[in-house]
């Protein structure tokens, strides 16, 4: 991978080479109050895009899986029929994309482009999708109490998955190339070669920053080794459902969740649409049959479910990191306190008891 | 814009309704073909157990087995009304159109089962996906060894396929046992749960290199279940389809998982062995 060094002063200037090469490019910005989003960047806000500030709850994931989708038109004239797919193939690229989104998109890849159907959908979002990714390292801003990217093995800085990945060096950015069409941005005269001294400083900041992560224990390689034995009490798992609302907010702002329903609605007389929304396991429809039957009824089976899905070492092997990464967003709207880091903690407590009391009576 | 080089697993192709035929109460065979005779050359080369889902234009798309054997000329699928998809294809008149993807799922093996003995048992619609096997088994019959059918229903009147019924209890080398729930209507066969046919006397279910393929409503299942395995049957000598909310058929949805299948792709076809190993309800 090549490197380069930029002013801090350049830093956008990378969105307006991207704009001037035909992407749309969404960028970070700040709300009214402390809230943040992804928006499309144009002349107006171009100015406002923010380097550093609190990862958006809404993640980028729907830039490449929509929340509503259109998949296809169906019309109704003189007793015939006809499908017309809607097909939607943007030049996008995505400008502060954090390292455990980029984890994010990449595990969509694996799940979407992968095994034995790929989807022409999620494909023509991926395809000319640009990926800039920015490292968190402003403690202050960028990182919350509730991330724990250096649990998951995802961050705070991508090792791969980016086309540029640029990291705050001070006055100074590195950039960092990762594909073909991110080293070809190094063309331009706002890119000079770094030393020594620049890759001296990331690897300082790098190692200062690991450390100021307040989540850093979730115990993820003994709960994996638990779910995928399925060592854990039932009792545990009735506990953490018990804590469940039933919102499917964990799953809303999942990075890495891709469940989704398909549902028809009218768009004229003769005409309606098909479109796919982002589904939840935690909600009871999930899995209810037409006639009322539903195989996992009680909360904590479908509570088991999302972890059992993220965790299970069957899954990880096929899609080769587990389905977290991170960036707890879920931690962060559970009114039940049971996102991803205290359910890992959950279950290495109440199952490491169990282990300990098992081998003290054998 | 042109088409994308990957194939839309999602897009349904037309088809036409021929006719409808009522089996039970709010159960009907709808015989139907692709209007594109392409595309319905494809689809036939369907294997036992798999599935295809259906789209009804305004409403939605529902999963559904396909009861036809391969080896018939035509294709159809066997309803029950229940819901708002299904009901919208009981509302639909011969000519009307629909559309239809698939075959999707892995189906039954019927190639693996060659020169064993064959148990179905089917309680209820069950039969439905079954038909197919029993079918394409008869059809191929010198390639299996003893056949037999055991089919119960609620009352005589919820007997499924009656006509399939009648020839595979004429049809030599087939023995085809019936029950139901209440004798009424004057049925002067058995009366008891699917299970009780396996004690009557005469009946001799063959345990050794036999496949048995049971489907039918949760609680059939699993004293079915039970009694095979109390007569020595082996887990991985009983298979089973099994039916999950659904709305992609390709593995994408999540919808059908449980535990780590997916029971579009992985499934709908298991062996005992396999559904236990599952870890949920079925």
């Amino acid at each position: 991978m090549k490197a380069r060094i930029l002013d801090r002063a350049d830093v956008l200037k990378i969105v307006d080479l991207l704009r001037q090469q035909g992407y749309e490019v969404v960028a970070p910005f700040y709300g009214r109050g402390r809230d943040t989003f992804f928006d499309t960047v144009t002349d107006q806000n171009r100015d406002r895009i923010q380097i550093h500030l609190p990862n958006p709850y809404y993640p980028p994931k729907r830039f490449v899986f929509p929340h509503i989708e259109r998949l296809m038109k169906f019309e109704r004239s003189d007793g015939q029929i006809h499908i017309e797919p809607v097909y939607e193939q943007p030049k996008r690229a995505i400008f502060g994309i954090r390292s455990c989104d980029l984890a994010g998109i990449y595990h969509l890849d694996r799940f979407y482009l992968g095994r034995e159907f790929r989807d022409v959908y999620y494909e023509n979002h991926r395809k000319n999708l640009f990926l800039v990714n920015v490292v968190c390292s402003d403690v202050d801003r960028d990182i919350n109490d509730e991330c724990f990217c250096v649990c998951t093995d995802t961050g705070p800085a991508a090792r791969d998955h980016f086309d540029l990945q640029l990291m705050d060096l001070g006055s100074e950015f590195m950039a960092v190339a990762g594909t073909p069409a991110g080293e070809a941005l190094f063309a331009d005269p706002i890119f000079r070669k770094g030393e020594a001294a620049h890759i001296e400083k990331r690897h300082a900041i790098l190692d200062e920053l690991r450390k100021r992560f307040k989540t850093t224990t979730s115990w993820f390689s003994a709960t994996v080794r638990y779910v995928t034995q399925g060592d854990i009490l039932e009792k545990t798992w009735e506990e953490i459902g018990n804590r469940c609302l039933e919102c499917g907010g964990c799953t809303y702002v999942c990075p890495a969740c891709t469940c989704f329903t398909v549902s028809d609605r009218p768009i004229g007389p003769n005409e309606f649409e098909r479109v796919r929304v982002w589904d939840a396991c935690a909600l009871s429809g999930f899995t209810r049959m037409a006639g009322g039957h539903n195989p996992r009824k009680a909360v904590h089976d479908r509570r088991n479910r999302r972890f059992f899905r993220k965790l299970a070492h069957f899954f990880i092997q096929r899609e080769l990191a587990m389905a977290c990464v991170g960036c707890g967003r879920c931690a962060a709207v559970c009114h039940g306190d049971i996102g991803m880091p205290s359910v890992v903690e959950m279950i290495r407590r109440a199952t490491g008891e169990v282990d300990k009391h098992e081998r003290a009576s054998h | 814009m042109s088409a994308p080089a990957t194939e839309n697993v999602y897009l349904p192709k037309t088809a036409v309704l021929e006719r409808v035929v009522s089996e039970i109460a709010e159960v009907k065979t709808f015989y139907w073909h692709f209007e594109d005779s392409a595309e319905q050359e494809a689809f036939r080369q369907f294997r036992p157990g798999q599935f295809a889902q259906v789209s009804l234009f305004g409403v939605g798309e529902f999963p559904t087995s396909l009861p036809p054997s391969p080896t018939e000329g035509e294709t159809f699928f066997t309803v029950r009304q229940v819901g708002s998809c299904t009901s919208a294809l009981h509302r639909l008149q011969p000519g009307d159109k629909f559309a239809v993807r698939g075959p999707y799922g892995n189906g039954f093996p019927m190639e693996d089962y060659y020169g064993k003995n064959l148990v179905f048992v089917a309680g209820g619609i069950g039969l439905i996906p079954l038909r197919s096997c029993i079918v394409y088994a008869l059809k191929n019959r010198n390639k299996y060894k003893s056949i037999q059918i055991f089919h119960g229903a609620k009352t005589p009147k919820e007997l499924m396929y009656v006509p399939n019924l009648h020839e595979w209890e004429q049809t030599p080398g087939v023995e085809c046992y019936l029950t139901v729930d209440r004798a009424t209507d004057g049925w002067n066969g058995n009366v008891g749960v699917v299970g009780s046919l396996f004690k009557k006397p005469g009946v001799q279910v063959p345990v050794e290199n036999t496949t048995a393929f049971v489907c039918g409503p949760p609680v059939m299942f699993r004293f079915v279940i039970k009694d095979l395995l109390e007569m020595g049957f082996s887990e991985k000598n009983i298979v089973s389809t099994l039916e999950r909310y659904m709305k992609c058929g390709v593995g994408k949805c999540g919808h059908c998982c449980i535990g780590v299948a997916y029971v579009c792709v992985d499934g709908p076809v298991f062996t005992y062995e396999q559904i236990k190993k599952l870890g949920e309800d079925i």
